[in-house]
């Protein structure tokens, strides 16, 4: 054991050092990077130049005319907001409700409680176009049609499954003998899963916190499908609105993408940490 | 232990909580103006309308309104085709939207989604004074008036009047000089025709139309759109039969640009001449605008009256409008002639009034030429989905850019078009 322990940093830090790490993962990066950099290009060229020379040449000019464009009448900036609403409310919604569901699933004997937790993943299994008509027309007869609550309850609704899928797992997997001490102290089911339940939770909600984040803020097909009125689009929305009927200013469009990327951009920058390891939640069981 | 990286990172959500702040004092004000324009005298205005030019105008002609407030949501142009008909069956429908004239229309208005404006049409109204084409164009199959047309716009091809002058060429009369024009350019390098017909496939279907009138005429055009023809007719075959001799003119990459892209090699002179709608001034850079002119299509049989392509666009109102004297009151505004001259002055695109009333003198000359040529066209037609349906453009798209493919294979096209558009007329 401790050998092995010894060698694999060791065996690690030499592969790091390989020239050969950098020939192969140089050129990945730049292929990766190229859409980005495409785009950045693109927004900052004038319409002119573009009509005159197509899309993909490189800039003959540089202008800041499409963040202009893109940020002119504050449509983008207003979907922003509205993402930003939607996103937040979600996120700390369907986390508050997936933890309560996931405890309870997890740590006490609720009749059905296999069933329950299959049918909530099985929902997350349904492709959401099938359900696009009757989400619309169940918010419509609940009055709550056009309305970011509405956007909020759907994302909420659809979100849940998954989350609580999740944190169940984790939960099942905290030793026993903790929740067997908290109730020798006299701690009842609603203080252990605040006071150690979520505590302990705190890696995997982090990671879900920036999952679900990302997701609901890059969602449009929610948006289009329970809004109407274009000062309540989320950014995704605004974004597809920058696209003209017959014609398209390009460079708009493109600094409208990128505007619109920075608090995503943000968000990974900040829960990174996260990000990886929510890519390995639940799969070390 | 996992104190320091924690302080880094509780530093960044505490300044992301921060800016949530506001963010939340702003939903509270989103929610209450929701509030307020669920009255009943307010007005929604539901918009396809994404241009730029266009979409400024229609705002500031909309604001101009002096009458119940109105929402004016603009909705991408796609998204707006695919949740038109979830708008119109809605409990509460927008009251007025926007959209095309024609078989789109009407096949709402066999529904009953669609309120009727015949009032509008009456002596007195609006559109009273408005062509007996818009007229016909404007009522649904039981007779009711039920579309409020606001403006159109002509296609022909376009060319720039300063690269013909270059390569000493002018503007075609007939077929023959049209082909032969091609082959004068074709034979100096030039491509003779720009289309894109890659992301926009059903700028194929322009050149099919256009054909289709000069071979055949209006009225089989219509018929055959209609599914009252076959695909595999030989007035169809004969058509296609002069597209191929078109094929080997266009521009090599036209499969891979969309409508847009396709200008690009006419702006820096390697291809000639564009089939398209007026749309297309706004695809050239600001300077290149005032050289633009353009040609109808040549005759090809001068026993076949001649026949424009104009589609129509404009407004029509919900039949569940929770204030129907509003949005009529609202249509009547958006058909007025000083409403219609104000939003093509301030749309800088090219279209055309459908108000005889509008003072067309300040229009620019290319508007003006689009004027004339309609006026004195002898039959008008929209374009392949307006005199259709969606539906059938698809398989227009399918059959045509199979045909650009493979130019040589006319009876495979049709047998496989006629086949999928069978399945069309019959569901």
């Amino acid at each position: 054991m401790v050998t092995a322990t010894s060698t694999s940093p060791a065996r690690r830090n030499h592969a790091s050092r390989s020239p050969w790490f950098h020939v192969v993962m140089v050129p990945f990066t730049i292929l990766w990077l190229a859409p980005i950099l495409f785009v950045v290009l693109v927004a900052l060229r004038n319409f002119d130049d573009i009509a005159a020379r197509g899309l993909g040449a490189l800039p003959a000019s540089l202008s800041l005319d499409g963040f202009a464009g893109a940020l002119a009448d504050g449509r983008v900036g207003r979907a922003l907001v509205n993402s930003a609403i939607v996103t937040v409310f979600t996120v700390v919604a369907s986390l508050a409700l997936a933890s309560a569901a996931a405890y309870a699933l997890s740590r006490f004997h609720v009749p059905l409680r296999r069933t329950i937790l299959l049918v909530m993943l099985a929902g997350n299994l349904l492709p959401p176009q099938i359900l696009l008509i009757p989400v619309s027309r169940i918010t419509q007869d609940l009055g709550i049609y056009d309305t970011l609550t509405a956007l909020v309850i759907v994302q909420v609704g659809f979100g849940l499954g998954f989350y609580t899928f999740v944190l169940h797992g984790f939960m099942r997997s905290l030793p026993g003998e903790i929740f067997e001490a908290a109730l020798l102290d006299g701690s009842g089911p609603a203080r252990t899963f605040w006071s150690i339940v979520l505590p302990l939770c705190r890696p995997a909600l982090a990671a879900l916190t920036a999952l679900a984040t990302t997701w609901i803020f890059n969602d449009l097909i929610w948006a289009m499908t329970v809004l109407r009125t274009e000062a309540q689009f989320p950014v995704t929305a605004a974004l597809l609105n920058l696209q003209g009927g017959f014609s398209n200013s390009w460079n708009v469009i493109a600094a409208g993408s990128l505007v619109a990327a920075v608090p995503t951009a943000i968000v990974f920058f900040v829960f990174q940490k996260q990000f990886v390891s929510g890519l390995l939640v639940g799969s070390n069981k | 232990m996992s104190t320091p990286p924690f302080s880094r990172r509780s530093f960044l959500l505490g300044a992301a909580s921060l800016t949530t702040v506001p963010l939340l004092a702003s939903c509270v004000g989103t929610g209450a103006d929701g509030g307020a324009g669920g009255g009943t005298t307010a007005l929604t205005l539901q918009s396809w309308i994404q241009d730029a030019g266009p979409k400024a105008a229609l705002e500031s002609v909309v604001a101009a309104f002096d009458g119940p407030p109105v929402t004016l949501n603009s909705v991408a142009t796609e998204q707006f085709r695919a949740q038109l008909s979830t708008y119109l069956t809605s409990a509460t429908p927008p009251d007025v939207l926007g959209w095309y004239a024609g078989s789109v229309a009407n096949s709402y208005a066999d529904e009953g989604l669609l309120l009727d404006v015949s009032d509008l049409w009456a002596p007195g109204g609006a559109c009273a004074n408005f062509s007996d084409a818009l007229r016909a164009l404007s009522t649904g199959a039981d007779g009711k008036a039920i579309f409020v047309p606001q403006n159109y716009y002509w296609w022909s091809i376009f060319y720039k009047k300063s690269a013909f002058q270059q390569w000493g060429v002018q503007p075609p009369k007939t077929w023959d000089e049209f082909i032969a024009l091609c082959d004068t350019l074709k034979a100096r390098g030039i491509h003779p025709l720009t289309n894109g017909i890659g992301s926009t496939a059903w700028m194929s279907a322009g050149w099919f139309d256009y054909l289709n009138l000069r071979i055949n005429g209006a009225g089989y055009h219509r018929e055959l759109l209609a599914g009252k023809h076959s695909f595999e007719d030989p007035q169809v075959t004969a058509v296609l039969e002069q597209y191929a001799r078109l094929v080997p003119y266009f521009h090599p990459n036209q499969t891979s640009w969309d409508a847009q892209q396709a200008v690009t090699p006419m702006v820096n002179n390697e291809a000639a001449m564009y089939l398209v709608g007026a749309f297309c001034t706004e695809y050239f850079p600001a300077d290149q605008r005032d050289d633009l002119d353009f040609f109808s299509v040549p005759t090809i049989d001068p026993s076949v009256p001649s026949a424009e392509e104009a589609p129509t666009d404009g407004f029509f109102a919900a039949a569940g409008s929770q204030n129907p004297e509003g949005a009529k009151q609202l249509l009547s505004y958006l058909a007025s002639a000083p409403a219609q001259q104000s939003f093509i002055e301030k749309s800088g695109s090219s279209n055309l009034p459908t108000s005889p009333d509008v003072d067309t003198s300040t229009f620019s000359p290319l508007v003006q030429k689009g004027i004339t040529l309609l006026n004195e066209t002898a039959e008008i037609t929209q374009f392949f989905n307006r005199d259709s349906s969606d539906a059938l453009q698809t398989t227009a798209d399918a059959a045509l850019t199979q045909f650009i493919a493979n130019p040589s294979d006319i009876r495979g096209t049709q047998r496989q078009w006629q086949q999928a558009a069978q399945q069309v007329f019959s569901s």
